[in-house]
């Protein structure tokens, strides 16, 4: 907000200024909103009807695209006949499950890794972060044949530890800076007071809980939204929402409708969820570097 | 057609029953459980040649396999339809399925870690069964073993339609069968005749002969009606463009585009090896030859006349323009007819589309001497059994399997959601003799006579390439040719850099 | 690295309180507290974590190393040729075509996003609707890559797109869609890439701005500096480590995440969108020549984490120090 009150003359210059600005906004909310809303429309709409395209130019014709009756059957279809409540729970459990454990084996490691000075700490620091860069294509071979010697291939706890391969790198990468900035001072004030060292570790969670909570949804993000790992790792038992969408391109005919549909199913909840963290989302999607 | 998985079975049977069906029998007739693989679970009763069909059905009762499948029809239907083999077997099946693509990573990955996760294949003849083959049991000796039930009809390479068993089956070792035909996609011609009706005079001004389709039309008859086409188009008449070929992300169906092309022509070949077993030792590719270069010529002639978003489609997105009206003609596999006959998804429906077989090669194009035939191609999928499974499983798998093929279910099949049949005895029902005409209960039978009738015989059929590298060598090739077809290089370096990389991945 | 203590966890809970016990002791030496605590309380607070991270990351990564020297066959027989695979590479056009059009994604996609997105940033700072409109903004970055795939794949479709026919109608394209073209197709995975990620940098840019020294804004305004030169001059070099930041993670996913070209073009047409990646795939998962595959993956591994390296020194630089300290 720094320099809201600083911009105050009115310029020629600065009104034609402010007349793009609306314009580039509204450009830019359009861009963003089209694609969304053509999904959205376009999982309520009849095959035949998704289908339908105004004569090239004819831009007064562009009505056709609310020009449908709506049907819920997509829907109907996805969670009846194709099994997407399946999918949605594994997705809920996988991505939830995942999210739990890394956030709390996250924390621990972080709050050590805050408090502990050792040598060779920016090192083992690097190595934590650096399985959170490796790309998935690379060592998705490999985490197979772990994975499927541990028979964990098709289950849910499988897919909850592949998710975990990525989450807890971020969780320890993303809390440590978060206890870094809570004072030493009050776990030994706490100490001082009689508790343990665990009860003082645990006496300071509060004060970094709100963190904890947006990166425990950012963690569901980020698993709710993988494709990889779930359409190979979670093969078969435990299928989730976006290898399940993939898989309605089927041979000989490919469900838009449905597609569309199961698209709305997956986004809108993360879109919540978004919401709820807002706040923290910078922080999280830059690995802590930048605070809001 | 929407398809109906409905929740496995083994969810519903409580662990008391499962007790009941092998743990009960288990204890009583001395078996017990065998083998647990990573899903499948085995019960085994033993029994002797003697014993009664119904015994030897139900030796597995008890028993859990798991199919990994694409996902077309048959699967569908007989996911649908699981309980009758429970009914019959006792033997749980969950059915996977997947994009083609998918199903060769999951299964690839699978068999080559030594695992048999999935104890039952789908595998299409060449990208998984030429690329997979020394990973999948030989039905021989479960055919001749007399303690599994056998199918009535047998498997001989005549109940089955021509050259369907050795596409999927016979891989680099005679006599070996590695599969059996499940599902089929053989290339037949979808013309619009509503269209070819309308415009034949005027298109015989311009080319002085009538513009249909026959068994006799050649690849130039298909260039001149294309170019025919896009004049009108260009001239902002309000017509389809007249062609487009197979060239989006699916490298297998681009090859199989070309091929056909090619066969046409002197029954080219890609490489110098038996058509039907195929080699695992290929030798030097005959691409860069003057045949192949002349067809690559051909072929971008046609691209050039064809839909203009020819290099987005692929396969399925043909079929969609296809479906909607903006082309005019299209060689397309028969298992796609019944999309293109739904009035609900498809602008062409209604009598509007006829077929006729793949067309015919043009004898001035022929460079090698060979003969002009009606280039036709296929991906039989088969149904196969994972070599790394043990005994037992793979036994319950082919109980599995020959019901999978079985007349019943492939008759069921094609009267439910549209499928492919792989038997003769199904062609033979009455229904489906009647559904060769219109109107026709299975729009899929409308193709066969262009296609069980006259392309998969001989000699148009083309049964390869086998390799084992062939899903490489179909990526190779359909980068060149997408290449050409763009402009980016001429059709001499294209079939140059195919030979040359072609020869690399197979040690030349 | 973990203390092998033969003890279980219940044990360990005990020996973290005598510790703790310890210090309640020596209470009334307040100074001795500022002592390192033990480190085996700490050690046992991190082998959790530690231990399921080398599980699944020493293991893939000396199996990537080892599988790099042998050839895999299309059989069973696998055979050990030493650095023969690392030679093929340098003779392997298309690996190396995979590494320049990686880069080339990457620098097309930074370039837009940096730009579009610092200047919603600035068009937006202290905006009446600044939370609203950032809110909306960032909903594209919820949407799972591959359902953003498929939805792009549907608008931009030749026969039912309505982004297709948008195009079309401003005369933009002709009926070749925008991935049907070797020379639009880039353009096509860019913008899907745009889409879902310019709101991070304007989100990364909105948090450098938040933090521009008051005083120096006021002073140039005085002097009647335009808002552009005041950006130029004052703004962007504050909101420059927030920038580099943020290309250097955009860059490690693009290394990352293929989902949304794998369904948009799936490397074409003519392999004018085969990244890297896509091609380490292929040839893994599709050729399942896996000695070829450990030794492109492992290419991209090291250049990620020399990569990665280069990040951590940007957050450890002191320019970044201050983006911690305006908090």
């Amino acid at each position: 907000m720094a320099s809201r009150d600083v911009v105050a003359y009115k310029t020629p210059l600065s009104r034609i200024w402010n007349i793009f600005t609306v314009v580039f906004i509204a450009f830019y909310l359009l861009w963003t909103l089209l694609p969304l809303m053509i999904m959205f429309f376009s999982s309520f709409k009849d095959l035949l009807a998704a289908f339908q395209l105004p004569p090239v130019g004819a831009f007064s014709k562009i009505g056709l695209f609310f020009d449908f009756t709506p049907t819920t059957k997509h829907y109907y279809n996805l969670f009846v006949n194709l099994g997407f409540s399946t999918y949605f729970a594994n997705s809920i459990i996988s991505a939830g499950g995942s999210a739990i454990i890394s956030v709390v084996l996250g924390s621990m490691c972080a709050y050590a890794l805050s408090r502990y000075e050792f040598r060779g700490k920016p090192d083992l620091f690097f190595w934590i972060i650096s399985t959170r860069m490796a790309p998935v294509v690379a060592v998705l071979v490999p985490l197979y044949a772990i994975f499927r010697g541990a028979d964990l291939i098709g289950t849910k706890a499988g897919l909850i530890l592949a998710f975990t391969t990525f989450n807890l790198p971020f969780a320890i990468w993303i809390l440590k800076g978060f206890f870094d900035n809570v004072p030493y001072a009050i776990e030994e004030a706490s100490m001082v007071d009689g508790s343990t060292r665990f009860q003082a570790f645990r006496a300071i969670l509060p004060l970094v809980a709100p963190g904890i909570g947006a990166f425990v949804i950012l963690c569901i993000l980020f698993a709710w939204n993988d494709f990889l790992f779930s359409s190979i790792i979670g093969s078969g038992g435990a299928k989730t929402l976006p290898p399940a969408t993939v898989q309605l391109v089927q041979p000989q005919n490919i469900q838009w409708g449905s597609i569309m549909a199961a698209g709305v199913v997956t986004t809108l909840p993360m879109m919540f969820l978004g919401l709820l963290i807002r706040r923290y989302l910078v922080t999280g999607l830059t690995m802590g570097a930048v605070r809001e | 057609m929407f398809s109906k998985p409905k929740d496995a079975l083994y969810t519903s049977i409580s662990r008391r029953k499962f007790l009941e069906l092998g743990g009960g029998a288990a204890t009583a007739l001395g078996t017990g459980s065998l083998a647990v693989g990573m899903n499948s679970v085995m019960m085994r009763t033993p029994v002797q040649a003697a014993s009664s069909q119904e015994a030897k059905m139900k030796q597995y009762a008890g028993s859990k396999l798991v199919f990994m499948s694409e996902n077309t029809p048959p699967s569908f239907a007989i996911r649908d339809k699981i309980k009758d083999f429970y009914d019959a077997t006792g033997i749980t099946v969950e059915i996977l399925t997947d994009d083609l693509p998918v199903v060769l990573q999951k299964v690839g990955i699978d068999v080559k870690g030594g695992k048999a996760d999935f104890p039952v294949i789908y595998a299409q003849d060449k990208p998984i069964g030429a690329a997979l083959a020394d990973y999948l049991a030989d039905f021989g000796k479960f055919i001749k073993d007399d303690t599994l039930p056998q199918d009535p009809e047998g498997y001989g390479a005549d109940v089955w339609f021509d050259n369907f068993l050795d596409a999927c089956g016979s891989m680099y070792e005679k006599g070996k069968i590695v599969a059996l035909p499940y599902d089929a996609a053989v290339a037949c011609t979808f013309y619009r005749q509503d269209l070819f009706e309308k415009y034949t005079k005027d298109f015989e001004k311009d080319y002085k002969y009538r513009m249909e389709f026959t068994a006799k039309t050649t690849w130039k008859n298909v260039l001149d009606y294309a170019t025919f086409f896009k004049k009108l188009k260009q001239a902002g008449q309000d017509v389809p463009y007249g062609y487009a070929q197979h060239l989006g992300t699916f490298a297998w169906t681009t090859q199989l585009d070309i091929q056909r092309l090619m066969y046409s022509h002197g029954q080219w070949l890609d490489f110098n090896i038996d058509d039907v077993l195929g080699s695992k030792k290929p030798g030097p590719t005959n691409w860069g030859d003057a045949t192949s270069v002349e067809m690559m010529k051909q072929f971008k002639a046609m691209a050039d006349v064809s839909h203009p978003d020819n290099l987005a489609n692929g396969t399925l997105e043909l079929n969609t323009v296809y479906q909607s009206g903006q082309i005019a003609m299209q060689v397309q596999y028969h298992e796609f007819a019944a999309s293109v006959e739904d009035e609900k998804t498809s602008k062409a429906a209604g009598g509007k589309t006829a077929y006729a077989p793949c067309p015919l090669g043009e004898a001035s194009w022929i460079k090698n001497g060979g003969k002009a035939v009606n280039g036709t191609n296929c991906g039989i999928g088969g149904i196969a059994i994972n070599k790394n499974a043990s005994e037992d499983i793979q036994r319950a798998a082919f109980i599995f399997a020959t019901h999978a093929v079985s007349k019943k279910v492939q008759y069921s099949v094609l009267t439910g959601l549209g499928g492919t049949p792989t038997r003769k005895s199904v062609l033979a029902e009455p229904d489906v003799v009647a559904a060769r005409k219109r109107p026709s209960k299975m729009p899929n039978a409308l193709t066969f006579e262009s296609v069980y009738d006259f392309g998969i015989k001989a000699p148009n059929f083309v049964l390869g390439p086998k390799i084992p590298e062939v899903n490489e060598y179909h990526k190779i090739l359909a980068a060149e040719l997408t290449k050409c077809v763009a402009g980016k290089q001429s059709p001499e370096d294209a079939c140059k850099a195919i030979k040359k990389q072609t020869d690399n991945v197979n040690d030349i | 690295m973990v203390s092998t203590g033969s003890g279980n966890a219940v044990s360990t809970a005990h020996d973290g309180e005598r510790y703790v016990e310890g210090a309640r002791v020596i209470e009334h030496m307040p100074a001795s507290l500022n002592a390192v605590p033990p480190s085996r309380y700490y050690l046992w607070l991190m082998a959790p974590a530690l231990i399921v991270l080398a599980a699944i990351s020493i293991y893939p990564f000396f199996w990537l190393i080892w599988m790099s020297l042998q050839n895999v066959g299309a059989g069973p027989e696998v055979e050990f040729v030493g650095l023969k695979n690392f030679i093929k590479l340098w003779s392997d056009d298309k690996f190396w075509m995979g590494w320049i059009l990686l880069f080339k994604y990457s620098f097309f996609c930074m370039f837009f996003e940096i730009t579009i997105g610092v200047f919603l940033a600035v068009v937006l700072n202290g905006h009446r609707f600044e939370n609203i409109l950032i809110t909306i903004f960032l909903m594209p970055m919820m949407m799972a890559p591959a359902i953003a795939g498929l939805v792009w794949y549907y608008l931009f479709n030749s026969t039912f797109g309505w982004y297709h026919w948008l195009f079309q109608s401003l005369g933009i394209l002709g009926e070749t869609s925008i991935i049907g073209s070797t020379e639009t197709a880039m353009a096509g995975i860019v913008m899907v890439d745009i889409w879902q990620w310019t709101p991070l940098i304007t989100l990364i840019t909105l948090a450098g701005m938040k933090r521009v020294p008051r005083d120096q804004l006021e002073a140039n305004m005085v002097d009647g500096a335009s808002a552009i030169r005041n950006f130029i001059a004052i703004t962007l070099p504050n909101i420059y480590p927030f920038l580099l930041i943020a290309i250097m993670l955009r860059f490690m996913d693009n290394f990352r995440f293929i989902d949304v070209i794998m369904r948009l073009t799936g490397g074409g047409p003519a392999e004018v969108t085969k990244v890297l990646p896509v091609y380490l795939f292929d040839v893994s998962f599709v050729y399942f020549k896996l000695g070829r595959g450990s030794a492109i993956a492992l290419t991209l591994l090291i250049v990620t984490i020399i990569f990665g390296k280069l990040l951590v020194k940007v957050f450890e630089s002191p320019a970044s120090k201050r983006i911690d300290q305006g908090n």
